[in-house]
């Protein structure tokens, strides 16, 4: 109970942190916050060109919309595990000088991610009109599956971070293991091509981000209700692991200043 | 916790790891396990509690654990063992314009400082005034952080931590900002702090300020509290034990040496080429000298010639305040001056020279100065 009071006495902090996330990004460029859209844009054209010549699968209907549907949520993930597992190591200036709630550091990465994306989602919502999937009320699941989201990063960067203070191995471990994970994420393809691979489906279909994008999907392309059982199996998971995570993390918190 | 207490530390200790080359990756852990860690005891054993209202100075040599402890109080590091409690807002002036972020304006900026302070945007607002008119920056407030002077950008740092307005101010010798104008400017406001009831607990060098500002004063003396209470009396035996180290190191530094043993001798009078009458009956002389040995014993010669006139000791104050970093311990500021005179009787007519030798027992010359003076 004191640690959310000890951060809700921070929230001036997370707000600038936040603001100073978005805006400081991008200053001195030209183009300016508009490279939040345009970075993912050029992601998706670069694999919609691509793609339909390597994959025999590629024959998902409106495969653009598909991509986009995909790779937005996928840039908020790596995003915030990205840049949160540095978030300790990178704010040693203020750390070794100044007390305040560690964690604030953590949250307030998964918040700005959380706001760069719900700008993104502009972009998906566009391309559902421009190529003929439209939108419907189950856009309002939105909020929900990108909480989720948010929660099951905070956990997970909750123990990278702290890590990595100490190896910093952790942080190449990490880039490499998002890598693979994109691939073991249905983004560019579809879930029902490894239907014939037993361990291979197996495996994707634990992913849990198979299962949030999976929800992005249904509520952006098709129109239905999300599989309300996979993303509370994934709420739960991202519980667990804030609950562990931040044990660990409180635990290691007191050598940051020393170790950095 | 006693409720009267701002701070209250218990039977703490903190060491430090050292490791020389401390592998940061994954593979230097692996295979250099543990092979040499050594540990640095800083602080052994401390009591001390630290009432409202209070403001204290820790002093003491470089290396002795005064900010260390100072960090501990903030809860940046934790101790090894025993305990440190606080009780009320806590501010710490460690760093200053942590969290600055040169490509916005000195406003926005003062919103994020004073944010990783823990202040909310309504306390923000309402001292917002206060921090900019402080700051002096004028029309630069709503400039680039990264277009300011080094001077402008500590005195908005210092600005906003000081205006922070906490119950517990933990202040690391920070005072040394911009010019004097503005350090006599953060002076009065701490004062107004302590007048307000604020606990303040500062490191710092300036003795003066220790004197001039505090209430009590703690002496931290290789990693333990040596002295605590009046500043006057604390800081006259912190700088008697200053002058017995520096002794000490100075006569080690000698044996392996490294430094030379030296002396300086001066004569204050006479003048080189003063005239002197024979109605005069005698030639008065003074002067000081000082050396970093013991027992060095001052020899004076005329024309060459050793003589044995009686001598008398003065205090030399002014002496003592030149050299009494470079010798302190050696130094006794009621011994420095001497005089002597020189009956006229025993001199002739014409040029004669005065010579002062600092000598040391076995007759080696530590310093030299010789005047002429002449006898009409």
């Amino acid at each position: 109970m004191s640690t959310f009071k000890e951060i809700y006495n921070y929230r001036e902090m997370l707000k600038s942190n936040v603001k100073k996330d978005i805006r400081g990004k991008y200053k001195g460029s030209v183009l300016g916050i508009l490279w939040s859209f345009l970075n993912p844009l050029l992601q998706v054209i670069v694999y919609w060109i691509i793609f339909p010549y390597l994959f025999r699968g590629a024959t998902i209907p409106n495969y653009l919309c598909y991509l986009v549907t995909g790779i937005i949520p996928w840039n908020f993930f790596t995003n915030v595990v990205n840049l949160g597992t540095i978030s300790i190591k990178s704010n040693a200036g203020i750390i070794k000088k100044v007390y305040f709630p560690r964690e604030v550091l953590l949250i307030s990465q998964v918040l700005s991610g959380l706001v760069n994306f719900f700008i993104s989602c502009v972009i998906i919502v566009l391309f559902c009109i421009g190529t003929g999937a439209g939108v419907s009320v189950h856009i309002l699941w939105l909020p929900l599956i990108a909480l989720i989201q948010a929660a099951f990063s905070f956990g997970i960067i909750l123990f990278l971070s702290a890590f990595e203070v100490y190896v910093q191995d952790v942080e190449y471990i990490v880039s490499f293991i998002l890598n693979m994970a994109f691939y073991g994420t249905p983004i560019l393809y579809s879930l029902e091509l490894f239907k014939s691979a037993g361990t291979l489906y197996r495996l994707v279909s634990l992913n849990p981000l198979t299962k949030i994008i999976n929800a992005y999907r249904d509520i952006f392309l098709y129109h239905v209700t999300p599989d309300l059982h996979s993303l509370l199996i994934v709420a739960i998971l991202a519980l667990i692991l804030i609950l562990i995570g931040y044990r660990v993390f409180k635990k290691l918190e007191k050598g940051f200043a020393e170790v950095l | 916790m006693n409720p009267q207490n701002a701070i209250e530390v218990r039977n703490m200790s903190k060491q430090f790891k050292i490791e020389y080359d401390r592998g940061n990756t994954l593979k230097e852990k692996l295979i250099r396990r543990r092979n040499k860690t050594e540990y640095h005891q800083v602080l052994k054993n401390i009591n001390l509690d630290i009432k409202k209202g209070e403001t204290v100075a820790l002093i003491g040599t470089n290396g002795s654990g005064k900010s260390t402890l100072l960090k501990l109080m903030t809860k940046i590091i934790f101790p090894n063992e025993g305990t440190i409690e606080t009780d009320g807002k806590l501010t710490s002036l460690l760093e200053l314009g942590a969290g600055f972020h040169p490509d916005f304006t000195g406003r926005e900026n003062i919103y994020f400082n004073a944010s990783i302070f823990g202040l909310s945007r309504k306390e923000i607002e309402k001292r917002l005034p206060d921090i900019i008119a402080f700051a002096e920056l004028g029309e630069f407030i709503d400039n680039p952080v990264r277009t300011y002077s080094s001077g402008m950008y500590m005195r908005l740092a210092f600005s906003v931590a000081i205006n922070v307005d906490a119950d517990i101010l933990l202040i690391d010798e920070i005072l040394a900002v911009g010019d004097q104008h503005f350090q006599e400017k953060c002076y009065s406001k701490l004062r107004q702090l302590r007048d307000s009831g604020k606990t303040i607990v500062i490191v710092t060098h300036s003795l003066d300020v220790v004197k001039d500002m505090c209430h009590r004063a703690i002496w931290i003396y290789k990693g333990q509290v040596q002295l605590d209470g009046d500043p006057a009396y604390v800081i006259d035996e912190y700088l008697k034990q200053i002058a017995k180290d520096n002794k000490e190191e100075i006569k080690k530094a000698i044996e392996s040496g490294e430094q030379q043993k030296q002396g300086v001798v001066f004569i204050d009078v006479p003048k080189d080429y003063m005239e002197f009458y024979p109605e005069d009956r005698e030639v008065e002389c003074q002067g000081w000298g000082i050396a970093n040995v013991d027992d060095a014993t001052l020899h004076f010669y005329v024309d060459d010639e050793e003589i044995h006139p009686e001598v008398t000791h003065r205090e030399r104050k002014d002496v003592y305040e030149v050299y009494f970093e470079q010798y302190s311990g050696f130094l006794d500021v009621d011994q420095l001056g001497w005089r002597i005179s020189i009956p006229m009787r025993s001199l002739s007519k014409g040029n004669h020279t005065l010579r002062v030798e600092n000598h040391e027992p076995d007759g080696s010359v530590l310093g030299e100065k010789d005047v002429v003076f002449i006898v009409r």
